[in-house]
This record gives C-alpha cells, structure tokens and sequence, in this order.
C-alpha cells in the first residue's frame, strides 16, 4: 500500500481504524504514522477547550427586553448591589476572594514583560486562589440540587486547568498579547463562578 | 440562574462557529429566546445542558443557512483536491505536535479555519457531536463530514506547524 493510498482512505478510518493492510501500511511507514499522531492529537486537544469568553452584558439586557415583552418573565425587581450586605460570613469570604484572583490577574499582566509568571520551573503552576477558597465555594454549593452542584465542581475544575495552560502559555511567551488576554479572561471567569457561587447560595 | 450557568457554554459555540463576535451574540441571545419560549417542551429524555446545547446549534445553523451555509460537494468527497495529496515528506521527518501546543495557539488557528471546515470540526472535535449527527444538520452525507473533518485537522495541523516554527525563531 502506497501513501497516496493510505492518505486517501484516511479521513474514513482515522477514528475508527482501518483494515489488517492499512494497519500495516501504518505501523511500517513513519511518516503516514507521524500524519495520525498529529490529527489525533489535535483532536484530544480540541476536546480540552473549554468555554472561554462571556457575551457581553446587552445580551443578557436584550433577552430581559424579549422575555419580558413576550410575557415569558415578569419585569425584574431592581437589583442589589452584587456584593450587597451578605447574610453570612463566608459569603462575603467568598466574594472577597473574587476580587482577589481579579486583582492578582491585574498585577500579573501588567508586571514588566520579561518576568515570567511560573514560581517552579517545569511544573504546572496553580492559580494564586488557594484551594482553601475553591473548598469554600464547593460548601457554598454543596445545598443545591446534585446537578447544579457537579456544574459548579467541573466549572472549577476546568477553569483551574485553564489558567494553568493560560498561565503556561504566557511563560514561553511573555511578550504575547494574546496570551496575557486569555490568561485574564481565565482569572475573570474563575472570579464569576465564585461571584455565581455567592448569589446561589442565598 | 439558567443564562448564567450556561451563557458562557453558549455563546463560545456560537463563537466559534461563526467567528465573529457580534452574530454570537445575536445568536446566544436567540437561542436563549428560544429555551424560555421551548423549556415547557423539555421532557428529560436527555441532560438539561444536551438539550439546550442541540438547541443552541439548530439556531446557529438556521443562521448560516439563511446567510448561505458554504456547500459541502459530494464530489469534493471523492476525487481529493490537488492539496490533499499524500504527505510524503522528502529527507527528514517533522517533529510531531504531540505536547507542543496549548490551547491559545489552538483557539487562533481555529478561528483561522475557513468556515465549512471550522462548523465541522468544531461540531466533531470540539462539541463532541458524531458523523451521523452532523450530517443530518449539515444536510450533508456522513463521508463528506468525515471528508470536511479531516481537511480542517489537516489545516490546523499546518497552522500549528508554521506557528511553533515562527515561535523557535523568535526565541
């Protein structure tokens, strides 16, 4: 079996594999090898992404407009400041760490270019919220219904992930814009799932 | 409660799917219309989250199909384009991808993609949806979203190569 061959039937195999002669062609031929470790790493890859970016607040203000003008919502009670006394002291903990990982986000990205942000060199360096903070938004949730909580608990698992690979990306290249911009947006959204965190539990 | 939980799945969907942020957000807000209007509809026969995110795609397709969603060609499926030859290098082999690249450079190259090729992959790959699901959005045969599929990772793959090589330069 040729390459030509090989590379012309792959697109129907590469994700459910392929006869005895292309597994061979495969396992014998370095380069078609090298073709499908690639597209299948892309495709993991792929799989890790997670939501990055919120829409902006019109969007929000222009289903309000829609549900209310439809009848599917009543018009809504003015609202509360966000961080408005809370009844309890760890709600306040809790939106207090929010603006912590904010300003630390600040600091970070707006140091001098060339200090990386990695404390070890090699690993896989944790966002400056400590695991403390993200036990107490878990408590903070632990009451609401099963599903809503393991949204909560994956929500913090993929943002953690997130910023480590934010955070690893802005290390190889501190000069990239791009990367400073994600690695914020990371810091942002953990921020608001402990903000979300807060207002459940009231 | 249900915009924020699910706003952000939502509307990067509607992001990258379209690649531009203003039809997301028209989008997003659409599809959101169109769970309070349907919520009364859901029965649980699936998750909550499935269920809305199946929604949210049939809005972002009708979308596109009104604007005139890029055509997949059967034809195309079977007589592959000059630039799908076989990648035969000459002399040394590339190094491969495997651990070096992160999702920054992943998000860009996707968003670089043509449309018809980031809808499928981003359908596939990303969203997790299966060949017989995206051909029966797409209107399309299971072998030509096989055949889109592959082309956008071959793509990507490109992408990723010449951005890790413009990275070893400047280093």
């Amino acid at each position: 079996m040729t390459c030509a061959e090989f590379q012309r039937v792959l697109p129907y195999i590469i994700d459910t594999g392929g006869n005895a002669e292309q597994e061979q062609h495969l396992r014998e031929c370095a380069v078609c090898s090298d073709l499908v470790q690639d597209l299948r790493y892309i495709a993991d890859q792929a799989k890790l992404l997670v939501p990055m970016e919120d829409p902006s607040p019109r969007v929000w203000e222009g289903l309000q407009k829609s549900l209310e003008r439809e009848g599917l919502v009543k018009a809504a009670p003015a609202r509360r400041p966000l961080l408005g006394a809370p009844a309890h002291g760890w709600q306040w903990a809790v939106a207090v760490a929010a603006l912590v990982i904010l300003a630390i986000a600040s600091f970070l990205l707006h140091r001098p270019e060339a200090a990386p942000l990695s404390m070890a060199t090699g690993s896989q360096s944790q966002p400056t919220a400590t695991d403390q903070d993200d036990q107490q938004v878990l408590q903070a949730v632990a009451t609401l219904p099963p599903d809503v909580r393991s949204t909560y608990e994956q929500g913090l698992k993929d943002v953690n992930a997130y910023i480590s690979d934010a955070r690893r990306s802005v290390d190889q290249d501190p000069n990239d814009p791009d990367a400073r911009e994600f690695l914020m947006q990371a810091y942002e959204q953990k921020a608001m799932l402990y903000q979300m965190a807060t207002h459940s539990g009231e | 409660m249900l915009y924020g939980l699910h706003k952000r799945r939502v509307y990067s969907l509607c992001l990258r799917m379209t690649g531009n942020t203003a039809e997301a957000e028209d989008l997003t807000q659409e599809a959101f219309l169109q769970l309070y209007r349907k919520i009364a509809t859901f029965r649980g026969e699936s998750a909550f989250s499935t269920w809305l995110h199946r929604l949210a795609v049939n809005v972002v397709l009708m979308h596109l199909r009104k604007k005139g969603l890029p055509e997949v060609s059967l034809d195309e499926a079977l007589e592959p384009q000059q630039e799908d030859g076989p990648k035969k290098d000459i002399g040394a082999r590339d190094n491969v991808l495997a651990g070096s690249i992160d999702r920054v450079n992943l998000e860009r190259a996707i968003e670089s993609l043509p449309p018809g090729y980031r809808i499928i992959f981003v359908l596939h790959d990303i969203e997790g949806y299966e060949h017989n699901e995206i051909a029966e959005m797409m209107g399309c045969s299971i072998g030509n979203s096989k055949s889109q599929l592959h082309k956008a990772r071959m793509k990507l793959r490109d992408l990723l190569k010449i951005s890790r090589a413009e990275k070893a330069v400047r280093r």
